[in-house]
């Protein structure tokens, strides 16, 4: 539920030395993504996206960065970033599994996936296992009701799932 | 009668005329062997205003859930003034049982790319910005590379075949979302594109008017979109020959529904999957002839004809037309995306209710109370009465609550509240005997019962 804050006022915020956002980025943003809009603004998603790509996730300092090179308050930039389901204001595991949990792929079976997941990852929707590697999540609809249930693996969506197949498919992955 | 050709699907092998394994994407220069980028060639030797009055002629509706007429759409934008106008075009499918414009993006972007040129040129619009949803990852690169591609052989960019238009090149964006339903609404889309969260916006004024950075812009769905080329090549009489006719005695100022479609089936079927047919095609017929009729050889318990937020019909209305009088027809709110998903016999709509109140309570946005805190609480609700916790008053509660959500105009901002007020009542009014078997009876008199009885 994208309306639900949580008090990030005093929260503490971690730092380090190197940025999230180098030079290098802001060239390659500054070049290829801020003339596509009229407002620097609007570059706040593909900005977002970018350095999630890099780092995994957006750490406060990261939002403030991001701010700073869109002229922007970084307020604002957290008011957008808190929105949207893809970003991430905390760390996840290196492989995000976002099952599909609408209605289509509940008549196909996605409860039996899930069954599956909590009890082979051992953790709970929103959970990161020990190790790292997997977080678990819901996901509405991924618009691949013909082919449900389905999850998103990070970028790759795998359809036609069984309790078995994505046991067999988390097992290949590095 | 049945469809005699595909449109869409012309490149994209669909049962009947293909198969689907067969799919693959369509390159620039495939597209341009099988006709592609005609249809804009002859709207670009058109003026502006004709193209507009072609797709006006073409009684064309749109394809993203409100079938508004696009023609009529693309006619309200104010006159020239030599600044920026946009076109924003809504990819960000994701109303749950849609799955069309995730196939067309999947094999056959350019044909969306020719609409959007045509788009461009009648309105004289200098940039497109293609909103795909986040999700999307592997569609957002085909997008870009085809995108790629129109700018290497003019279609886009410094060399467009359209010239300039407000004085610039014409440009074309792919612009990736971040996961929110709310981001489909047209005026959540511009506020999600100017980088803001995607909170609609109250209307007026309209996009056409002011929308994208405040500038005039037209937002149409994908679908609404690739069907413009074909239109522009083959006209707009062609179009009309497909589809459901305007029905005897009917002003021809009353939007019909012409022209071919493309229906999602999904759920309980032998072949879901997306299919062109004519609109006005039965639900029956549809799940028949492509879908393989019902899995297990079971019998029908309930339908959506559109996406969740059109509501549930039951097994009844099963032979029920697939066209924009739908609503009408069947008391729904509307034909929707015509994402059809079937229900067997076997299913029970207590958790099909609770899964549907959950996908509202989690998308609502939140700006407008009666919509943010009445699909929660419906939600919770059917959550309690799932888990066997109910009582015959909650479902009074329930009715009552999901009655009077959005119902009233002004009392929210968009049309999501009105969708989960379609889709949980009808579930509720049509599947009420699954609902009592769950609840604790309670002896209670609800106040409108005791009022009624005074
Ligand atoms: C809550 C909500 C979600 C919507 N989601 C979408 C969507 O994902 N894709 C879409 O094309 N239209 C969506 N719409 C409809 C758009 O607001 C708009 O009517 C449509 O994009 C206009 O295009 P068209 O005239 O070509 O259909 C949604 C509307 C509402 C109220
Ligand atoms: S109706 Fe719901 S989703 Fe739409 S603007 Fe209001 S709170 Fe947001």
């Amino acid at each position: 539920m994208a309306w639900i804050m949580k008090n990030s006022a005093t929260a503490p915020v971690a730092r380090r030395a190197e940025p999230y956002l180098d030079e290098a980025t802001k060239a390659l943003l500054e070049a290829d993504v801020i003339p596509r809009y009229p407002t620097r603004r609007a570059s706040t998603l593909p900005v977002l996206h970018a350095v999630q790509d890099r780092h995994g996730w957006l750490p406060t300092q990261a939002i403030e960065e991001i701010a700073d090179f869109l002229g922007l308050k970084a307020s604002e930039v957290l008011d957008t970033a808190s929105f949207y389901e893809m970003y991430w204001l905390q760390p996840k595991g290196k492989y995000l599994i976002m099952v599909c949990e609408s209605i289509s792929c509940e008549l196909m079976g996605h409860e039996k996936l899930m069954e599956k997941l909590h009890h082979k990852l051992g953790v709970e929707v929103g959970e990161t296992t020990k190790d790292g590697k997997f977080t678990l999540m819901h996901a509405e609809c991924l618009g691949a009701c013909d082919t449900a249930p389905c999850a998103l693996i990070n970028e790759t969506l795998h359809e036609h799932l069984t309790p078995d197949n994505i046991d067999a498919l988390l097992d290949k992955l590095p | 009668m049945a469809l005699a050709e595909p449109v869409l699907c012309k490149r994209i092998p669909t049962a009947p005329w293909g198969d689907p394994t067969d799919r693959k994407l369509v390159t620039y220069e495939q597209f341009v062997a099988t006709g592609g980028y005609e249809g804009l060639k002859k709207a670009r030797a058109l003026e502006p205003k004709a193209v507009i009055e072609v797709i006006k002629a073409s009684e064309l509706r749109g394809r993203g859930g409100a079938g508004f007429p696009a023609g009529v759409k693309w006619g309200f934008l104010p006159p020239e003034d030599g600044k920026r106008r946009y076109l924003t075009v809504n990819a960000d499918e994701s109303e749950p049982g849609t799955f069309k414009d995730h196939m067309l993006l999947d094999y056959d972007p350019h044909l969306l790319l020719e609409g959007i040129a045509i788009c461009m040129h009648a309105c004289r619009l200098d940039t497109a910005y293609i909103y795909i949803r986040g999700e999307y990852h592997l569609q957002a690169q085909k997008l870009i590379n085809a995108v790629k591609e129109a700018y290497a052989n003019g279609i886009f960019g410094p060399t467009s075949l359209l010239g300039q238009i407000n004085g610039r090149d014409p440009a074309c964006v792919v612009h990736r979302g971040a996961g929110a339903y709310i981001c489909g609404e047209e005026t959540g889309l511009l506020e999600s594109l100017e980088g803001k969260r995607g909170w609609p916006r109250i209307k007026p004024p309209f996009p056409a008017v002011a929308g994208a950075f405040g500038r005039p812009t037209i937002i149409n769905n994908v679908e609404t979109l690739a069907i413009c080329g074909p239109i522009m090549d083959k006209g707009a009489e062609w179009f009309k020959t497909m589809g459901k006719g305007r029905a005897a005695g009917v002003p021809a100022t009353v939007p019909a529904s012409f022209g071919p479609k493309l229906f999602g089936i999904s759920g309980h079927v032998n072949r879901p999957g997306v299919y062109e047919e004519n609109l006005g095609i039965k639900i029956s017929e549809l799940v028949n002839t492509y879908g393989g009729g019902i899995r297990g050889g079971k019998k029908l318990k309930a339908i959506v004809p559109g996406g969740i937020s059109m509501g549930v019909l039951s097994a009844d209305q099963y032979d029920t037309e697939l066209d924009f009088d739908i609503g009408r027809k069947a008391a729904c709110l509307g034909l929707g995306t015509a994402g059809v998903i079937i229900m067997d016999e076997d299913t029970d709509m207590v958790p099909v209710a609770r899964n549907i109140a959950r996908f509202f309570a989690h998308e609502s946005c939140g700006q407008c109370t009666p919509c943010r805190e009445g699909t929660g609480w419906m939600y919770k609700m059917l959550t309690r009465i799932e888990a066997g916790d109910g009582t015959t008053r909650d479902l009074d509660l329930l009715l009552e609550l999901s009655g009077s959500m959005g119902a009233m105009p002004g009392t929210t901002i968009c049309g999501l509240a009105d969708g989960a007020n379609w889709a949980i009542r009808t579930i509720l009014n049509k599947f009420w005997g699954d609902f009592e078997k769950r609840v604790r009876k309670e002896r209670y008199v609800s106040l409108q019962v005791a009022s009624a009885a005074k």
